[in-house]
């Protein structure tokens, strides 16, 4: 009896979880945007699975030995949101998960934290060996674009 | 079983539904939200603004995290006096790390680490790990290195970081296999570790292996070993090997991993002691898989604990036998602020004797010898239903709540429950947590 009682609350349980996942829809409707670094990186692109190693703070050094330095928005930012996803196709819970993972277990550090677009774009443009993201409209000739292959 | 109609558990469960169910009603509705669905932000409280850090010099991270949790439970002690009518607040974790790169290929990593729970752990600040990290390859599909000192064993999912309440999926890790137990044993290793890495579009292949000397001091340890009992002498620290080879597909959206531990251990008896110079070796194999979609996880491990005692003498005949455990987790995430979890936990200290009987028989024989009454066969399993929720508050404070109904008392400490016979098979427990981070 109370058990059929359970099963059922349950299954109601699972269904009103799984019937909001249309719900779910992170817009695209972000304006366009770039993967930027410092204008000292030579590099032109990288292989998507490159820069996952890049942003999950496991791939230290660009290939000519400069060290790496990663900037991130915060969390619950829609531009590092798309970014996560179209970029680096991962949700951001999920390079939280790594880098806290990493912090807390000694073996890496986490990316630097900046609070918006203008400190993302003075941070790129004057700390060598750094990569970003940016909105293509707040560029200017300080940062230079990587392409994702 | 668990589902007398009478039993008081049910309300807990009900209760506990509706909590995870109400939030989900509540965000559900906004279905053209150009963002995730938020919940009412409670702007009228107000946080405190925690100081902001001083700026560190070059590659220098420093972190932290305080928590404290209180638990309550209907029988049985769980990290304190859990079972009085206040429950225990004897539950607490505050630690704090720092890590330096100075070169992109080398590392310097430490963290200290308070744990307050129950009897076992008595808060006392130790090193939870501190190691020198240098990656002598690292290209841009691979890398190799090596770290020296003690570093945290790889074992299954969460060991790692398992003191960290932000990086657990709940209060309690799925005790089948995250055991408190035998933490001490379980956690961390001086040593060395050889680790290593390769990306490629097929996915990501990842291990770590290392010669390492376990952390046999202290109480804990030997209770763990001894199945409750403190003889006079102490466990002597043998080289061990530790070793985990992961996988993870498109970024970590599906996560394979296998794990194996050879830890050994030796004896040096005390005086008047009934025990000989034996030795103790635990073999733990863990697999473990991980689905990750943007609003669920599931996860599962499955583990496999190889126990032998040798050469104690007549006190503790040779053992040999293998312990089976695993979970089924599943955790929700109706918002970015607000998580559910569901769990089914599994441990089996005995393989070939899931019921417990046919120890609890031959306990009884011998216990007999000393004019005592058999342990219960409980003791030798756990089986443990649990729902929990997660809110977090900002991305420094996060409140958890959880309930386990557990059949079987096989991973309770021994040193909050002294007398086996006083243990009741079929309990509750509930919990409460807040941490806090930077």
């Amino acid at each position: 009896m109370t058990i059929k009682i359970k099963i059922r609350r349950l299954i109601l349980f699972v269904c009103l979880l799984f019937s909001m996942t249309p719900a779910i829809a992170i817009a695209g409707a972000t304006e366009p945007y770039e993967v930027i670094t410092h204008p000292g990186i030579n590099e032109k692109s990288l292989p998507r699975s490159a820069l996952r190693a890049i942003f999950g703070m496991r791939l230290h050094t660009w290939p000519d030995g400069t060290a790496v330095k990663v900037f991130v928005m915060p969390d619950d930012a829609p531009l590092h949101a798309v970014f996560s996803k179209e970029k680096l196709n991962v949700f951001p819970y999920q390079l939280r998960t790594a880098w806290d993972r990493l912090v807390f277990s000694g073996t890496g550090q986490a990316p630097e934290t900046v609070a918006s677009q203008e400190e993302m774009l003075a941070k790129v443009a004057s700390t060598p060996g750094a990569i970003g993201y940016l909105t293509k409209s707040r560029m200017d000739g300080r940062v230079n674009v990587l392409q994702i292959k | 079983m668990y589902s007398r109609s009478n039993n008081p558990a049910r309300h807990h469960v009900n209760w506990a539904i509706r909590l995870m169910v109400l939030p989900a009603l509540l965000s559900g509705a906004p279905a053209h939200a150009d963002k995730l669905p938020e919940l009412p932000k409670l702007s009228e409280i107000r946080l405190p603004k925690l100081p902001e850090m001083p700026k560190l010099p070059h590659n220098l991270q420093i972190h932290g995290f305080a928590s404290q949790g209180w638990l309550k439970s209907t029988d049985n002690n769980v990290f304190g006096q859990s079972s009085s009518s206040s429950g225990s607040f004897d539950f607490r974790e505050i630690g704090l790390n720092a890590s330096m790169r100075p070169l992109s290929n080398l590392q310097f990593s430490v963290q200290g680490l308070s744990r307050t729970a129950g009897e076992g752990s008595p808060g006392n600040i130790r090193l939870d790990y501190g190691f020198i990290d240098y990656t002598f390859s690292n290209q841009e599909n691979s890398q190799f290195g090596i770290r020296l000192g003690r570093m945290k064993n790889p074992l299954g999912f969460y060991n790692d970081t398992r003191d960290v309440p932000f990086t657990r999926p709940s209060i309690l890790l799925p005790q089948s296999i995250y055991f408190d137990r035998t933490r001490k044993l379980a956690i961390a290793a001086d040593g060395a570790h050889l680790y290593g890495e390769y990306r490629s579009d097929y996915g990501d292949v990842s291990f770590q292996a290392g010669i390492v000397r376990p952390l046999v001091q202290g109480a804990e340890a030997e209770a763990a070993v001894f199945n409750g009992s403190q003889p006079p002498g102490h466990l002597t620290p043998n080289m061990s090997y530790v070793g985990r080879v992961n996988y993870e597909l498109d970024g970590g959206r599906v996560r394979f991993g296998i794990s194996a531990t050879q830890l050994n251990m030796g004896y040096s008896p005390g005086v008047g002691d009934p025990l000989q110079a034996g030795a103790v070796h635990f073999i733990p194999l863990v697999f473990s898989a991980q689905y990750n979609a943007e609003r669920w996880s599931l996860t599962s491990e499955y583990a496999i604990r190889f126990l032998e005692y040798k050469n104690f003498g007549p006190a503790l005949p040779n053992l040999d036998f293998a312990g089976e455990s695993y979970y089924f987790q599943g955790v929700y995430r109706f918002t970015p602020e607000w998580e559910g979890i569901i769990r089914y936990d599994a441990l089996f200290t005995d393989g070939d004797d899931h019921s417990g009987k046919t120890w609890a028989a031959n306990d009884a024989i011998q216990m007999a010898k000393r004019g005592l009454p058999g342990r219960p066969a409980h003791s030798r399993f756990a089986k443990d239903i649990t729902v929990g929720l997660r809110w977090n508050i900002t991305p420094q404070f996060m409140l958890r709540a959880e309930y386990h109904r557990v059949n079987g008392t096989g991973w309770l400490s021994t040193l909050d429950n002294p007398n086996p016979y006083a243990t009741v098979q079929h309990w509750d427990l509930f919990s409460i947590l807040g941490s806090y981070r930077f």
